[in-house]
């Protein structure tokens, strides 16, 4: 901890200790909070945790997996999951809320994107980029022995879904989908290419550190819309449904229902949470390209974002 | 040899391993041999009766495979019998209870083992008070006989010291210093010398016997060296595939084994050591002049020198000291040198 | 972790004789399969056969409904009268939660109160100078100056690498699994000792908690035990415990039969039988199943990090998401650091515990001198950090680092060699592996399950035969096939390579001293590191699909096969050897002759081990994209479906235990007409 940040940590103590006007803590029981395994859910998880003791609750920071903790959320083992996207896990999240065990506590604010994406050098080699038109005339730029004549798109892991293989299908697309087991395969794979330049094609999503870190750009599809997906009639291909780009979403909280009959001040203060995808893209940044430590990167936000934070707890 | 009380006695007892042993028994005949073979069955032990007195050293004889180990561990209840009685003072162990049984081994039994199987992870002290332990005896009261029964093998001063770091006859010492920790009546021991170099085993069966004047336990022996046997025994049982072929004291052995079989071994015995004067004497008064009396039941061996130091025969006498014969010069030269008679 | 039965060795080698037919019949039974193998799409068109070739779909059954119905009634509605099945085993979480806080609060948090910055400490944790003295004293008193000076070093480099803080978390929790591993494997071994019957019921039990990978049984333990670091415990001490209990069973049938002679004769009860007697003088044995229930827990760092165990498989993970392949390293090796330090130190007890201890009859306290100095240093070094730091903690300045290191080396390279690589990448996919996964693919189902059979009853009777038919078929009617036809191809051409990289290794291994050491070394790194620190730089060199996960399944399993041939040729009787000195052997003459064929059985329980390791990696394999039923497996995790992972892991375990089965008959009768008596391995 440098200087700076023990500086910045020991005002905010102080701060807590001489604000009197925060309301009386429902229950001393600890707030269960999850933790995962990337960065930008650590960093959305100590704020919130941090401003929850500022108000005076007790939390306790679990490590769980990201769809397995939905079994602990729904027996009240966990309390709260600040992260979860719209993209992956939409599906588990409305299996649990439909048990009436686990609530859906709003935005976080973030908007998560996920689409097929390639570094900018790759343009110098099929120019048409980014319209997802050119992405046919380049596809042996693409290709590996594998699937040669055809181009390779490295898909996400399997359980993402994303529908990438009806796309290909159904935007005739020459290209063949492999699928990477887990997204640090997915990005070692960039990082690879990256270092030597090599052309290469692959789902990736933000907020994350790779679209900052590396130079690139994503394939424009047309639009998505909620027809697209469900009536084949739409779009380009009219005997298919897929002929479009992927669906932007938010990033959720969840909470065990029982949160906000526990901690209702607690839970008033976590839906009023929100966070927009540049702050966060800055803050993971400084966590993952230039190495600082979540807890300090988390301290110097609440130093300078008292305001912010403040009124989620008071309003 | 005086008639003493039966202490322990096995009645037509039966071990046959197989898949149905007990069926081959059912009819209450006997099966020979070939039967129990063609079945499928092996016979272990069959039909041995034996009577053991109180305070006799009986030694079980046989070489390997002869059914001697398997016997020792029926009369011992360690392993089950197919068949058969077996009555230790009166009551037959194959009706004790599990409970019945505990308290019997516990209190009444001892035994000692050819590999001396002591604990590896207990001190020469702990050992021997292993068993006072089970009984849930008071560690200070059985430290205390602990130390006492380890005075009478020997081994003071080697108290705290773990089994591997005593030589084979040392461990065999703790053996039977744990086996006696508990006093007991009846005493097996399983050829307790078997695994000990020549000499060492002698010096050892030297101090067995010097513990057996001590303490003058019921003791079951079992030994596969015939030697061994006719220095210990009081009776000697052969036994050869599982049969019982001999019962008799080292003597009867020597001068009327009762086949080739036995007589196989006593072939190369020293008979001075184990023939008494009694066997050998003339019966009838002395014809003329005699050079002393001796006892009937002195060993050849004892008092060959004094016999042929004299030209005159020496008077045999009885316990109550009559003269029931005369033994001259010539027939302790012909034991001596195995010759004639016999 | 040993599948093999003992009762394996002494089995006689059933079946009929037949020198003949024998000869003939395996290759007459390779070249049917590939000539169905090149026909099956033929023979598909034709009517009325498509059923033999791939499997109908009327045999299918929905046994995922099944499982997910068994596991929702155990978890939500099972009860016994006063209390249900959950409130049970969230009341074994508790109790197994007490012991774990409290070792966390010795090695890790000390007393504190608040979190992050807003900490106050009122009692520290034992500082990393107490607890690198405590192991370094345990080495020295385990096994001499040797192993003190290397396990101080291993908790040295844990110090200066700054994984201190992680490697404690991750040791407060190895040091609750193994004593709840060891002693619940103890109680299973013993009961099974003492009923046969409970040991016959036991052993399938045992067998698939070694096979079905973990990410299979997850969910429902995390519903049954809760979140967060009990739940990881219970999934390591389920994983770690079978060879404790194979082991106990094993080593108190071992003990002599005089000794159980004794304890009756002394008239003991069962329980002074079996506590008193049986389980001390085995316990030199026991304590190599203690060796394995520690090396386990540590296979299980990564995983048990998903769940919340935190420690240094958090780190690992964490790192290698962010392709901080440098910190990844750092952190896998803190974990290799920390397995091999422990599997010394158990290893150094274990002998220890067969050697007579040194000065008997004093008293414990002039025994162990150098007790109190240890509890000095503790308590200084803990009050010296009271006033000065970095004796409490490791300070950060002092510590040093390589990751760029091998950030650079993989980045080297990945730029100048990766054309290459790739070029030997092609060759190998196109000529060898896509033709053989097509081929195992096409082959007629029927034909499979026939020969499968056919090896069974060939080298195990009837039995075999038939255990071998009932799990092909469970396979085929749990939807599977084509899974498992990958899993086959992947782990059969792994198995395939790790034993031609790994015999000759292990040859020499055998061959010298040095070289076996240095080759050991290799060889307990890469087992014990996790398979996760070298799969991402593996991905970066040669892409995402089965090459990579080839790779990474090859290096983990290579162990076993490395292991067993170095000890089966070790341990080939000293007379041969000499008998072929005599007779004018050259070297090469007495590796081929005769030291290698005798090593034969031994040779194959190592193969039989690396196809074990290799069935395991397959969740592991899963992230890197490949489809087979590891893959199956994380989905369902992913998917938090119960009934799918059981099912996918039972395959696995299928898969695993034909294998097993198999060769364990094989190596049988082979050792029978090698005239070898008794069970080799280690």
């Amino acid at each position: 901890m440098t200087f700076r940040n023990l500086m910045a940590s020991a005002a905010v103590v102080a701060l807590g200790a001489g604000a009197p006007a925060l309301a009386q803590v429902e229950s001393s029981d600890p707030i269960r909070m999850t933790l995962h395994d990337w960065t930008g859910q650590l960093i959305t998880t100590n704020i919130m945790a941090r401003v929850l003791e500022e108000a005076g609750y007790n939390v306790e920071l679990v490590q769980a997996d990201y769809l397995a903790q939905f079994a602990g959320l729904k027996t009240g083992d966990l309390h709260v999951a600040m992260e979860m996207w719209e993209t992956t896990g939409r599906e588990a999240m409305d299996e649990a809320v439909a048990t009436g065990t686990v609530v859906n506590m709003g935005s976080t604010g973030m908007e998560a994107i996920e689409e097929w994406w390639y570094p900018s050098y790759v343009k110098e080699l099929c120019p048409g980029l980014p319209d997802w038109t050119a992405l046919n005339d380049c596809a042996e730029v693409f290709a590996t022995a594998e699937t040669a004549p055809r181009g390779r798109y490295l898909g996400g892991p399997v359980t993402w879904g994303g529908f990438d293989p009806e796309r290909v299908e159904a935007l005739g697309l020459n290209y063949e989908v492999i699928h990477a087991g887990t997204d640090a395969a997915l990005f070692a794979e960039l990082e690879s290419a990256y270092q030597r330049q090599a052309p290469i094609l692959l789902w990736v999503y933000a907020p994350h550190w790779a679209p900052m870190q590396f130079d690139g750009e994503w394939v424009e599809f047309p639009e998505y819309t909620a027809e697209c997906y469900e009536d084949p009639s739409w779009g380009i291909n009219p005997d298919m449904a897929f002929d479009c780009g992927k669906p932007r979403g938010p990033i959720w909280k969840v909470a065990w229902a029982g949160v906000a009959d526990k901690w209702p001040g607690a839970a008033s203060a976590i839906e009023a949470f929100s966070i927009d995808n540049d702050t966060m893209g800055g803050l993971i940044a400084l966590v993952d390209l230039e190495g600082g430590a979540v807890e300090d990167v988390v301290e110097d936000w609440l130093w300078e974002n008292e305001d912010t934070w403040r009124a989620w707890v008071e309003g | 040899m005086t008639e003493g009380t039966v202490t322990l006695a096995c009645r037509n007892v039966w071990k046959i391993y197989g898949p149905d042993p007990s069926a081959l028994l059912a009819g209450g005949s006997v099966p020979d041999a070939a039967a129990i073979a063609a079945s499928g069955h092996v016979c272990a032990v069959g039909g041995v009766d034996i009577e053991v007195r109180a305070g006799e050293i009986f030694v079980i004889m046989g070489l390997s495979g002869s059914g001697k180990s398997t016997l020792i561990r029926c009369l011992s209840r360690l392993v089950e019998p197919t068949a058969g009685e077996i009555l230790f003072d009166g009551q037959d162990l194959l009706r004790a209870s599990p409970r019945e049984l505990i308290e019997i081994r516990r209190h009444r039994m001892g035994m000692v083992f050819q590999h001396f199987a002591l604990l590896p992870h207990l001190t020469v002290l702990q050992n021997v008070a292993f068993p006072l332990q089970v009984q849930g005896m008071a560690r200070p009261a059985r430290e205390d006989r602990a130390r006492e029964v380890i005075a009478l093998v020997g081994l003071e001063g080697r108290e705290g010291h773990y089994p591997r770091e005593l030589s084979g006859g040392q461990q065999q010492r703790v053996g039977i210093a744990r086996s006696l920790a508990a006093e007991p009546d009846l005493w097996f021991l399983d050829e307790p010398f078997s695994a000990l170099d020549p000499l060492i085993r002698r010096e050892m069966q030297d101090e067995f016997l010097r513990v057996q004047r001590l303490l003058q336990k019921t003791i079951v022996f079992i030994t596969h060296d015939f030697d061994e046997a006719i220095r210990l025994a009081d009776r000697i049982a052969i036994m050869k595939d599982g049969v019982l072929v001999q019962v008799a004291t080292p003597e009867e052995l020597v001068l009327r084994p009762a086949d080739e079989y036995v007589a196989a071994f006593t072939a190369h015995v020293a008979r001075a050591k184990v023939v008494t004067l009694g066997a050998i004497m003339t019966e009838g008064a002395p014809p003329g002049d005699t050079a002393g009396r001796l006892p009937a039941s002195a060993r050849i061996e004892d008092m060959a020198a004094r016999i042929e130091a004299s030209a005159l025969p020496h008077a045999v006498i009885d316990d109550a000291d009559r003269v029931i014969g005369h033994v001259g010069r010539q027939a302790v030269i012909d034991v001596l040198v195995n010759r004639g008679r016999g | 972790m040993t599948l093999a039965a003992p009762d394996h060795a002494t089995a006689s080698p059933a079946g009929p004789q037949r020198p003949g037919a024998q000869r003939w019949l395996w290759p007459v039974a390779l070249l049917l399969t590939l000539a169905l193998g090149w026909a099956a799409p033929l023979l598909e068109a034709l009517p009325g056969l498509g059923w033999l070739i791939r499997v109908p779909s009327a045999l299918v059954i929905d046994m995922q409904a099944a499982v997910r119905g068994f596991m929702d009634w155990l978890v939500n509605r099972a009860h016994f009268g006063l209390f249900t099945f959950r409130e049970l085993t969230r009341g074994i979480a508790w109790l197994v939660d007490q012991p774990y806080q409290a070792a966390r609060f010795v090695l890790v948090e000390g007393w504190v109160e608040g979190r992050g910055a807003r900490a106050v400490t009122h009692f520290p944790p034992l500082s990393w100078i107490a607890i690198t003295a405590i192991v370094t004293t345990m080495g020295w008193h385990a096994g001499g100056w040797r192993l003190a000076a290397f396990v101080g070093g291993c908790f040295l480099y844990l110090a200066v690498f700054g994984q201190w803080a992680s490697a404690m978390v991750t040791l407060a929790s190895i040091v609750i699994a193994v004593p709840f591993g060891v002693g619940l494997g103890l109680l299973l071994g013993v009961a099974a000792y003492l009923s046969p019957r409970f040991d016959r019921a036991l052993r399938p039990v045992l067998d698939l908690m070694q096979t079905v990978p973990i990410f299979a049984y997850l969910v429902p333990i995390l519903f049954l035990f809760g979140f967060g670091p009990v739940a990881a415990l219970v999934a390591t001490v389920i994983y770690a415990m079978p060879p404790m209990v194979r082991v106990t069973t094993l080593a108190l049938h071992s003990v002599p039969e005089e000794i159980r002679e004794f304890a009756a004769m002394v008239g003991c009860t069962r329980n002074q039988r079996i506590w008193r007697v049986l389980v001390p003088a085995a316990k030199p044995d026991l304590m190599v199943g203690v060796n394995q229930v520690i090396m386990l827990s540590l296979n299980m760092v990564i995983i048990a990090s998903m769940i919340g165990a935190g420690g240094l498989g958090f780190d690992v993970l964490n790192a290698l998401r962010r392709l901080n392949i440098g910190a990844g390293i750092e952190a896998g090796l803190a974990i290799v650091a920390l397995a091999v330090a422990l599997d010394r130190l158990s290893q150094a007890y274990a002998r220890r515990s067969a050697r007579p201890p040194t000065a008997s009859g004093m008293s414990w306290l002039a025994r162990n001198r150098w007790a109190p100095a240890l509890v000095a240093v503790a308590v200084l070094s803990g009050l010296l950090g009271l006033i000065w730091p970095p004796a409490q903690s490791f300070p950060a300045e002092w510590q040093i680092t390589t990751r760029d290191f091998w950030a650079s080396l993989v980045r080297t390279i990945n730029v100048n060699y990766f054309d290459q690589l790739e070029a030997f990448k092609n060759a190998l996919l196109l000529n060898v592996m896509i033709p053989l996964r097509r081929f195992l693919l096409a082959l007629p189902w029927v034909w499979v399950l026939a020969l499968v059979t056919l090896a069974g009853w060939r080298l195990g009777g009837a039995r075999l035969a038939g255990l071998c038919a009932a799990l092909v078929m469970f396979i085929a009617m749990a939807g599977l096939w084509e899974p498992a036809m990958i899993t086959l191809y992947l782990c059969g051409l792994s198995v395939v390579i790790a034993a031609l990289i790994g015999i000759p290794l292990g040859v020499l291994a055998a061959s010298g001293h040095r070289a076996g050491r240095v080759i050991g070394g290799f060889i307990d790194t890469l087992q014990t590191l996790p398979s996760f620190v070298y799969l991402i730089p593996v991905v970066m060199l040669f892409r995402v699909g089965d090459f990579a996960a080839m790779i990474a399944v090859v290096l983990y399993a290579l162990a076993p096969a490395v292991r067993y041939t170095a000890h089966g040729l070790r341990s080939v009787p000293s007379e041969l050897i000499e008998a072929g000195t005599v007779s004018g052997c050259t070297r090469w003459q007495m590796l081929w002759r005769i030291r290698l064929p005798m090593a034969v059985p031994e040779i194959l329980l190592g193969i039989n081990q690396t196809i074990m390791l290799a069935l395991s990696m397959l969740v592991i394999t899963a992230l890197v994209g490949t489809r087979d039923l590891g893959q199956e497996v994380y989905i369902a995790l992913t998917r938090a479906d119960v009934g799918q992972g059981i099912i996918a892991g039972l395959g696995v375990a299928a898969i695993a235990i034909i294998a097993d089965r198999l060769i364990a008959a094989g190596a049988a009768r082979t050792r029978a007409r090698l005239g070898l008596t008794g069970r080799g391995g280690s």
